[in-house]
């Protein structure tokens, strides 16, 4: 088992350099400058324009540049923001937990709404709730999330006023809150784009969780259970579950992607402060250096996440560990 | 007061910084030798009040000598010196720091320290707004926090993300990509600044931004840039809207050396086409002006009774068909010895006011009988064309600031702004004579005549000015706005007390 | 009786998949003809007095910002998106099949340096490739966005595919065939490729509407398909800011988009419990 784990990460760093120089070479390639000057500024002249070129190694040739960024991300140095004119490094340690508060919150959402809804519909399957949340998670589901986030940001926002609009915080009162009120503040600020992110998620789950569970429910082991006379909860719960557990841990680490593309749009939304607004405006300032250094870090939560989903599986079919 | 914006500031550093809330909240920390007053007279000595100059002398025509207040201090305690005024000058013109505000102090020769409070500053040549270049584009810094650090490491210095000032308000926090937090200073030399605290709320999101504003999360915005979106402001209750010219204006300019818009006649004729009131009507509604001229109602040398070319379909007809350029039927594409009258207008994606104009602008253009095709463009690309004389037409957008003098940086032959190689003897001959006039009174109207010597020439159809909307809750009172910088005037504005939770 | 007749017999049975058949066939039936019927998606007959009107006779689903017509653009943009969706996915799935029969029928060596390739591959985080190829390839045409979306999504029906190659190689019929001497491409083509239809059919009709929904969001951020052709994404992007005063020009695109991917959705679900015999709900 460590075997195939060591082996998967020697992929994933493989797959990480592969997206670093793609990325790199994609946006240097790319027509169009950074945004040295600024569109709300009066125009900045060429000379100025230049010098900030020259300043940024802008004007040396592909390779020389490629080099020396890969001599420097060798030793940890991720380049500086033009835009921001600052450490690269700091506008993603800034930036990242928040998107990662933000992914873990839609993720729990996701599985523990998803989870429910399926057990409730394998339990209930066919009856009238069946329907009805089958159809609540395929509306759900097939669902654009950025129609989502501004119908829930219509409705709780602005309609009934329960939910702050945007941000993460009150910047008014912040920092004024003891450490309890500060939690509380960024938790009710989580509230909707987690919804948001984690809902259409959610949906899937359930829908997986559903057939799956069904799928084992038809199983012999099961049907052996109810012969013995045991409760269907039970049934349902203890042995029908376990084997759904292998197939979620596969989905949540196959829905990292997901993750990642939908906070760019929530983020955006209802101005969460996270990375996916980061590369997102950098690629629009083509500011390289952060987009290279974003696109690195979305590569390695992909990787983990194809990892454990490739784990998962493992664990489920040993056969796979022979990698044949 | 909280204040809703749709942009995080890049550093806060007045020479470095170029994004507008990056400069309106440096702006608030660092203060001017002097400022200009509501009236935005550039010229004149009585269209400035004293800052960190309590007074200031012309002892001959190429030197100012400002008396420093003694009584100003960096938030840190330690006073304001000339010495601070002396390194300031030499980080701004620094190649190395690379200001884009270097190539407007230009006109400066030295800034020499006579003594602590006093400082010279000598000039190259005479010329009517002296003061203005040595007052209104630096903002001084403190010498005693920075001279350690090497010029070529001042933008990205941690000081940029905490800096000290002199100004009413003191930096308090910056959270990235969320806010910005700002302090009074209760003891500011020049008063006390009426409201406690400032915050400045990041919201990518415009529509978002507006959601908080109405929903009582934030008090006020610079400006709301879409209609629809002021549409909602206007039919709520409890924010109000307050108009004030903005620092635009927006044309279609023409490429002179394209030999087909060489022609000044035909240029005019173009112009006469459009029916510019009604262009401006149907996109802005009520949140724009018609463009008087390459001018805004910013500035001190706009006039409402600029002679303008006048809307007149018939007249362009008729100068069309003089020319040469014949409709084989009404309706039909002009011709010239078979070719046709056509051209291709850039137009930036990134503003759908200029993409909704430029669409009515083709409309009318082809019921005269000019084919004009768009080409949208994304900025930086439009940019690039546009600076390499690329182009055949181009829907721009011109940001100016109170000087008159920005006249020359986009229309002078030889300025990388005059991108339409446009150049005109008379033009020259009335803006140099302006810029010799040492008063307001004796330059204003050379100046009207250059205006309209540039609308008589129709280097580019000036399509309009918009009306810079801000938005204040009700809790903000006292409200005054200059158009240069909206927040110039917060030290008298008030915040009635409100919701006590709030904190404010 | 065939296992094709069999997982007919139980779609038909399968009244929301039915359902959500009849409704693909009636939007295929919308993109393919609906332009004809209804007006010029581009045109802007009046972009001053005609701008957001609400709904009327002459405007069924109202007018946008720019005058044009909602109803001729929202079936309009049913062609690009439903060509996109459609288009992406068959690529996609061709392409996953392919390698991933390569890889289950060839040589250990083979094996491994392709899925090695798809590994690799599947780090790639998607959308920011997507991203930066759209902000800075502006004119994209529609082929070319199917193309890229393709490109990025093919590899966890590869793995798919492989997989069941794999188990299904060491079936008794495949044993025989080879015993009696029939070549592997044959076997591949003749014996493995029938039972793979099934997986690749139900990936493919799931696909499709993650599909549209990723064009949506590229377009919705102004990337991809760009105005003036209508993508129901871009009409949202042209909505939002006159939501509050004419919420029709977003409406009318976001309702269609729905519909349309719970369409593939309920058609996908349905050939998933039809063709996949361990499924019996």
């Amino acid at each position: 088992m460590l075997g195939y784990v060591a082996r998967r990460l020697g992929f994933a760093v493989v797959s990480i350099a592969a997206v670093v120089v793609l990325t790199f070479l994609l946006v240097h390639l790319a027509p169009g400058e950074p945004m040295l000057g600024s569109a709300d500024r009066r125009m900045v002249s060429p000379e100025v324009l230049a010098r900030q070129r020259a300043l940024f190694g802008l004007d040396r040739p592909l390779p020389v540049q490629f080099v020396r960024y890969a001599a420097n991300l060798a030793r940890g140095e991720l380049g500086e923001s033009f835009v921001l004119h600052r450490p690269v490094a700091a506008v993603i340690r800034e930036a990242l937990p928040n998107t990662l508060l933000l992914g873990a919150a839609a993720l729990l959402l996701a599985v523990g709404l998803g989870l429910a809804v399926g057990v409730l519909q394998a339990a209930r399957r066919h009856s009238l709730t069946d329907t009805l949340l089958g159809g609540a998670t395929l509306a759900l589901y097939s669902m654009p999330v950025f129609w989502l986030g501004l119908l829930l940001l219509l409705v709780f926002g602005e309609g009934l006023h329960w939910l702050p609009i945007g941000g993460m915080t009150d910047p008014a009162v912040h920092d004024l809150l003891p450490p309890l009120g500060r939690a509380l503040d960024v938790a009710r600020h989580l509230v909707l784009p987690a919804a948001t992110l984690g809902l259409v998620q959610a949906a899937a789950f359930a829908r997986f969780q559903r057939s799956a569970l069904l799928e084992s429910l038809g199983a012999e082991f099961v049907r052996a259970a109810r012969a013995r006379g045991l409760p269907e909860r039970r049934v349902l719960l203890r042995h029908a579950l376990r084997t759904a557990l292998a197939p979620t841990l596969t989905l949540t680490g196959l829905s990292v992607p997901y993750f990642l593309a939908g906070s760019v749009l929530v983020e955006s939304i209802f101005g969460w402060p996270g990375l996916g607004r980061v590369a997102y405006d950098a690629i629009f300032a083509r500011d390289y250096n952060v987009i290279v250094a974003t696109a690195l870090i979305a590569g390695v939560l992909v990787a983990l996440g194809n990892l454990l989903a490739d784990v998962a599986v493992a664990l489920a079919d040993p056969r796979v560990r022979l990698d044949r | 007061m909280v204040i809703a914006t749709t942009g995080d500031a890049d550093v806060l550093l007045p020479p470095v910084t170029t994004v507008t809330t990056g400069i309106n909240v440096s702006d608030l920390i660092f203060c001017r030798l002097a400022e200009l007053k509501a009236g935005l007279n550039t010229v004149d000595d009585s269209g400035y009040r004293p800052v960190l100059a309590r007074s200031w002398t012309h002892p001959d025509s190429l030197t100012i000598v400002f008396h420093l207040d003694p009584r100003a201090r960096w938030q840190d305690g330690v006073p304001v010196r000339a010495a601070d005024v002396v390194y300031t000058f030499g980080v701004y013109r620094d190649t190395v720091v690379n200001s884009p505000l270097a190539p407007f102090l230009e006109p400066i020769g030295t800034v020499t320290a006579l003594d602590t409070l006093t400082v010279a500053f000598h000039f190259t040549h005479w010329y009517p707004e002296q003061l203005y270049d040595a007052t209104y584009q630096m903002r001084i810094l403190p010498r005693h926090l920075l001279d350690t650090i090497p010029d070529a490491r001042l933008a990205s210095a941690p000081f940029g993300r905490a800096p000290v000032g002199d100004g009413p308000y003191r930096f308090v926090r910056w959270e990235a990509g969320s806010a910005i937090t700002l302090a009074a200073d209760s003891g500011w030399f020049l008063g006390r600044p009426g409201i406690g605290r400032l915050v400045w709320r990041v919201t990518p999101d415009l529509a978002t931004a507006v959601s908080e504003l109405l929903g009582g999360e934030a008090d006020a915005m610079e400006v709301i840039p879409a209609p629809g979106q002021l549409a909602r402001v206007e039919a709520s209750r409890g924010v109000r809207l307050v108009a004030y010219p903005s620092p635009f204006y927006a044309g279609i300019v023409f490429n002179q050396r394209r030999p087909l818009l060489a022609s000044r006649d035909l240029r005019r004729a173009l112009a006469m086409g459009l029916d510019r009131a009604t262009i401006v009507r149907s996109v802005f509604g009520r949140y724009a002006d018609v463009a008087v001229g390459a001018t805004s109602p910013m500035q001190w040398i706009y006039s409402d009774s600029i002679r303008q070319l006048p809307y007149d379909t018939a007249a362009a007809a008729r100068a069309l068909d003089r020319m040469g350029w014949r409709a084989a039927a009404p309706g039909a594409v002009r011709r010239r010895n078979g070719a046709p009258l056509r051209f291709t207008l850039l137009v930036p994606t990134s503003s759908q006011v200029r993409q909704r104009a430029a669409v009515i602008a083709q409309d009318e253009w082809r019921r005269l009988g000019v084919d004009v095709r768009i080409e949208p463009l994304e900025f930086t690309v439009m940019e690039r064309r546009t600076a390499r004389g690329d182009f055949d037409a181009a829907f721009e957008s011109r940001t100016i600031d109170p000087s008159p003098a920005s006249l020359l940086q986009w229309w002078s032959p030889g300025s990388a702004g005059n991108i339409g190689a446009y150049d005109d003897p008379a033009f020259q001959t009335l803006t140099a004579a302006a810029m010799r006039q040492p008063t307001r009174a004796g330059a204003a109207p050379l100046w009207r005549r250059a205006l309209e010597q540039l609308n008589a020439d129709a280097p580019a159809v000036f399509l309009f000015s918009p009306r810079n909307e801000a938005a204040f809750s009700d809790r903000v009172d006292d409200v005054t706005i200059r158009p240069d910088s909206w927040l110039a005037t917060v030290t008298t504005w008030r915040l009635r007390p409100g919701d006590a939770a709030r904190g404010r | 009786m065939s296992p094709w007749r069999v997982a007919g017999r139980r779609f038909v049975r399968n009244r929301a998949a039915v359902a959500g058949a009849a409704l693909v066939a009636l939007l295929v039936l919308v993109a393919a003809v609906g332009p004809l019927c209804t007006g010029d998606p581009l045109a802007q007959p009046d972009p001053v007095r005609l701008q957001d009107r609400p709904p009327s006779g002459a405007h069924w689903l109202g007018t946008d910002p720019y005058s044009r017509d909602v109803l001729s653009r929202t079936v309009s943009a049913a062609r690009v998106s439903l060509g996109i969706g459609v288009g992406a996915a068959l690529l996609a799935v061709t392409l996953g099949t392919a390698v991933g029969l390569a890889a289950g029928v060839a040589g250990r060596r083979t094996d491994q340096l392709l899925m090695r390739g798809v590994d690799v591959a599947m780090a790639l985080p998607r959308i920011f490739f997507l991203l930066a190829v759209f902000a800075v390839w502006e004119q994209a045409p529609p082929v070319a966005v199917a193309l890229l979306i393709a490109l990025t999504g093919w590899f966890q029906t590869s793995r798919i595919v492989r997989a069941e190659v794999l188990s299904l190689r060491e079936a008794d019929f495949v044993a025989a065939a080879r015993a009696l001497g029939v070549p592997e491409g044959r076997i591949a083509r003749r014996h493995l490729l029938p039972h793979l239809a099934g997986p690749i059919i139900v990936s493919a009709s799931l696909d499709v509407g993650n599909i549209i929904l990723l064009e949506a969001g590229l377009s919705y951020l102004g990337l991809g398909i760009r105005p003036p052709t209508p993508t129901w994404g871009n009409m949202i992007m042209d909505g939002k800011d006159v939501l509050f005063s004419a919420p029709w020009v977003a409406l009318a695109p976001g309702l269609a988009l729905i519909l349309t991917v719970v369409a593939f959705n309920l058609a996908g679900d349905g050939l998933r419990d039809a063709l996949d015999p361990k499924a019996r709900a």
